[in-house]
């Protein structure tokens, strides 16, 4: 063991001797940069952002950058261990989310980490009912709570699929305190799992998306597997931002009609909760300030040049680049928002 | 609907074939990841064509996951660990090229009725699918888990390894995109930092089979000469298709299994192969010869596991859904082309769908015309002298631990760990193929039964569910009773 | 339908649920174990000693020992060229040679010559195919 303990302690001491004069050489990003994601699955929305960021950042720089999808655990792992500016990060909500939500292997990313630019929305977040509900909106849940009838809501605790839950109870306290007991969560996993639910009979209510189950607003009315669209919850000025036809048979007009204002969950009794699911960087918080000025930069002008918002929208995302100061002043507030409803609620 | 097979197409599709192939062979490299290495490329190629693509990858890769299980006994791919069950003792043998061609064989077989069902039924099959709860789905796992008494050689033995298996997955956190709460269970006080994601499936298998192997190989002073000890194919062990007469039920029944399997969102593609064998056991009338060689044991596991490629796709296209982790990166290659897959989905795209039927098809037969022949150079493979092959294998391994979460260097230390407690674990006569059993299935069968526990809060919720549970629970019965009685009679003649 | 199969399961705490259920099965298999091969667990130790008495020590602990420090140094060496896989690559090759001789029952010139082939065209040849055309990280 003292062998090995001893080329260890070599092969690290080496290790900062070479790499020293690496680092300090280095103008800006390294030429070899990996990008761990939040997600393990290289067919899923982060994955998608990702590849289309780092394909356009290494083409401007002149630079390799390969995703590596390693979940968020394992990403921040990753993201620790490097200051160098070889490994970079890129998630969404989900950071701080999982943070406010008390989940394991979450830091708060706004004191541990440094949050860059954001690149992109995914304006999908949405809940649905089946297409036999007797809920027509979010309007007739709300009052069937306050009646103290019990609507069952299938989520994935812990997260972006928790908070429009979240949000809906703080609605309930809003309008009728004390109502908001009767909206409970049926905790879930997959997209998959909350539909099974739904059509189990365990749900009334499904967190999903425009994406996974726009077709199934679109079935026959025999169909069991029908459903209904009741709130979606991105702003509207993001959802005004989707290409006009829409996804599917559902147009963006289609869409407005679930969104705030038209749909309205309250926040606080005057202004509406909304949610949008951001994309964007995280680094090592000792990491060279100046590769973030390089990658905001860099943003500013593939923004600019127009491209990779045709992407970004053909892939029903909604381009959404704000370079790294603006970014972190708004994701706080953001953050701030989100930790006062879970606040809220947090005595039920 | 012919103008769709171009040139290219095909040239894809058997391209994509191959590499598949090569992934499922090298332990440790998955169908999942040929796809995800090569799903970018499907952007610039086209929906149909970087389809084409990606199915071949897929068929390939679940079908080169027999040539390690047979000729290294290290299973390629988790889906093809109940091959080398069989498998790895037909070679040792010398009978490795006709197992590999048994195996082949039955994974065409399996491939072309599984398509045959997915043309076929696919929108109603779905809508039978979304009729397993959770408490269905939690009895057939059950039901898989029931091989682990069939596989044992001590039966107390085998169960107990079996058991740890399952309590081994357990470790880390009840994850939460399963369903879970997301907290942290049975973690040893200060590994959070590595075990807090517990040990990833494909860095314990190749451990437990392929590092534990050379280690007991090292442990005996690596004996001269090649892996199998006797490489003349023996006049009676020509391979003929004669070896499939009598074995037409088996290879019906074990490509449905796996098709169905597949079809049931999360129940997971190393479930189907298990669930096939298990079943091949229990129905088979020289039961006791399983896990010695039995050519019906490799037939039912690799119609099985091909029987999954038609079946995944049953969800992914007529809901959306997929099936298994492979078909899940299938969503990415529409979502790339901005196509919605859903219940709609068929009927909106025919020609993307009759595209994808023919390029399973061509996948099929270029997955069979190309292993077949090729067959004769990989049995090869057992002729290279162990201290080439030993290193060069570790070395794979190493790779496809890696690799296989995109860079985490804790599964490469999960195979070293596992390696050593394969190699202890068969000093202390625990048995390795019901531990890994449970150890795969563990998850799941927790997911389910406490989520059925959760929804219900009644046990008695798992006989009275609905019919398909009484159904089940008799499977069940019937193998549990078919192994005891197995164990009794080997009993009884020894 | 009967109180007797009623329970209800706490979400927070459902985690602990099958895990107890399963440490429970498997300790009253372990007793069962312990009664049944009582005779063979008093016989660990010589067991165990005759295993190690038995056992090839060089082969057996050296590939050990060399597997063991291949893995310790890949990451480290490849940090001094980040994201390149070159601590694969530079690792592999001896790994791959010293296994290889540590296997070897007899070390003729022509066999070591072809191993030493072996282990630089090998882990090359992977560490180009997923570094390239794959696009695979590698430490």
């Amino acid at each position: 063991m003292n062998f090995t303990r001893r080329t260890l302690l070599a092969a690290a001491s080496a290790t900062a001797f070479v790499s020293a004069p690496i680092a300090a050489s280095a103008d800006g990003l390294p030429r070899n940069v990996r990008m761990v994601i939040g997600s393990t699955s290289t067919g899923g929305d982060t994955y998608q952002n990702s590849a289309i960021v780092a394909e356009a950042l290494s083409e401007h720089l002149g630079i390799n950058i390969k995703v590596d999808a390693v979940g968020a655990s394992e990403a921040f792992k990753a993201l620790n261990r490097d200051s160098r500016g070889s490994t970079i990060m890129v998630f969404h909500d989900q950071s701080y989310l999982g943070n406010l939500y008390g989940r394991e292997g979450y830091d708060d990313p706004f004191a541990n980490y440094v949050v860059g630019p954001t690149v992109a929305i995914n304006p999908g977040n949405a809940y649905l009912v089946p297409a036999n509900s007797p809920y027509q909106s979010i309007d007739d849940i709300l009052t069937a709570a306050e009646k103290g009838e019990r609507v069952r809501v299938a989520i994935q605790p812990g997260g972006v699929s928790e908070i429009g839950f979240s949000a809906l109870k703080n609605a309930a306290q809003v309008r009728a305190p004390g109502s908001e007991e009767n909206i409970v969560a049926v905790n879930t996993g997959s997209q998959s799992d909350k539909n099974q639910a739904m059509w189990d009979d365990l749900a009334d209510v499904i967190n999903g998306s425009i994406q996974a189950n726009e077709q199934f607003t679109q079935l026959e009315d025999d169909d069991a597997k029908g459903m209904r669209f009741v709130w979606i919850t991105a702003r509207d000025t993001t959802l005004a931002q989707a290409p006009e036809a829409g996804m599917g048979n559902t147009t963006r007009d289609d869409m407005l009609a679930y969104a705030s204002p038209e749909t309205s969950v309250t926040l606080d009794g005057s202004a509406d909760f909304t949610f949008d699911k951001e994309f964007f960087f995280l680094f090592n918080p000792e990491m060279d300030p100046a590769i973030i000025d390089q990658i905001d930069s860099a943003l500013t002008e593939i923004y600019a040049a127009g491209e990779i918002q045709e992407r970004q929208k053909a892939s029903f995302f909604i381009p959404n680049f704000l370079p790294s100061a603006e970014a972190n002043a708004h994701l706080t507030q953001k953050r701030d928002t989100y930790a006062d409803v879970i606040a809220a609620i947090a005595g039920n | 609907m012919l103008e769709l097979i171009t040139p290219l197409f095909v040239l894809l599709i058997v391209g994509g074939t191959m590499v598949g192939i090569i992934f499922g062979s090298i332990p440790g490299m998955t169908a999942t990841m040929a796809v995800a290495v090569c799903l970018p490329l499907t952007y610039s190629l086209g929906l149909e064509n970087g389809l084409a693509l990606l199915l071949g990858l897929y068929v390939g890769g679940i079908s080169g996951g027999l040539v390690p299980a047979i000729l290294l006994g290290i299973p390629g791919t988790p889906s093809s660990i109940t091959t080398t069950l069989d498998g790895y003792p037909m070679a040792q043998k010398g009978e490795g090229e006709r197992a590999l061609k048994i195996g082949i064989v039955a994974s065409l077989s399996g491939g072309l009725i599984s398509l045959l069902v997915l043309y076929l039924f696919a929108p109603a099959l779905a809508d039978f699918a979304i009729k397993f709860s959770y408490v269905e789905k939690f009895l057939i796992i059950l039901f898989a888990l029931t091989v682990m008494a069939a596989l044992s050689s001590d039966m107390l033995m085998g169960i107990f390894s079996g058991f740890l298996g399952i309590f081994i997955a357990l470790i880390g956190t009840y994850d939460i995109s399963d369903g879970g709460n997301g907290k942290y269970r049975l973690i040893p006080p200060g590994t959070e930092y590595w075990l807090d994601g517990g040990f990833s499936l494909l860095p314990v298998l190749i451990g437990l089979f392929g590092l534990a192997a050379i280690l007991e190989q090292a442990e005996l002073g690596v004996p001269k000469g090649h892996s199998a000890s006797d490489l003349q194919v023996k006049e009676r062990s020509k391979f003929s298709f004669s070896i499939f007469r009598g074995q037409g039920t088996n290879v019906v029944r074990s490509s449905l299994i796996g098709t169905f399997v597949g079809i049931l969102p999360g129940v997971g593609g190393s479930a189907a192969s298990i669930l096939s064998y298990t079943n091949a056991k229990t129905f088979s009338k020289k039961p006791e010869n399983f896990g010695k060689g039995e050519p019906a044991g490799i037939i039912a596991s690799e119609s099985g596991n091909n029987g999954l490629t038609g079946g995944a796709l049953v969800p992914l296209l007529s809901l959306g859904i997929p099936g298994d982790s492979t078909t899940a990166l299938l969503i990415g290659a529409f979502t790339l082309q901005g196509i919605q897959v859903g219940p709609l989905f068929i009927g909106n795209s025919p020609d993307t769908w009759n595209a994808m039927i023919i390029a399973m098809l061509i996948a099929n037969i270029a997955m069979f015309a190309m292993m077949y022949f090729a067959i004769r150079y990989f049995a090869k493979v057992v002729t290279v002298a162990k201290h080439l092959l030993f290193p060069i294998i570790l070395m794979m391994c190493v790779i496809g631990a890696y690799t296989i979460n995109y860079g985490i260097m804790f599964d490469v230390w999960t195979l070293l760990i596992f390696g050593v407690f394969g190699w202890v674990a068969t000093k202390l006569r625990l048995e390795i193929a019901p531990f890994i059993i449970g150890f795969i299935l563990g998850p799941s069968a927790e997911v389910y039964f406490v989520k059925s526990l959760e929804s219900f809060g009644d046990l008695s919720i798992f006989v009275t569910k609905s019919w398909i549970s009484v159904v089940l629970w008799l499977l069940i019965i019937g193998s549990v009773a078919g192994s005891v009685m197995l164990s009794r009679k080997t009993k009884t003649s020894l | 339908m009967n109180d007797l199969t009623k329970v209800s399961i706490d979400f927070e705490r459902s985690h602990l649920v099958f895990p107890r259920l399963i440490a429970l099965v498997l300790a009253i298999l372990l007793v069962a174990i312990i009664i049944r091969d009582r005779q063979r667990i008093l016989n660990a130790m010589p067991y165990w000693r005759g295993v190690f008495k038995d056992m090839d020590k060089t082969r057996f602990f050296g590939a050990l020992g060399v597997t063991l420090l291949y893995f310790s140094l890949m990451v480290p060496v490849g940090n001094i060229w980040p994201n390149t896989g070159r601590g694969f690559l530079i690792c592999s090759i001896p790994f791959v040679m010293l296994v290889g001789l540590l296997f070897m029952h007899e070390r003729p010139i022509r066999s070591v010559m072809s191993l030493a082939i072996v282990s630089v065209v090998g882990p090359t040849f992977v560490w180009w195919l997923f570094t390239y055309p794959f696009f695979l990280t590698l430490p």
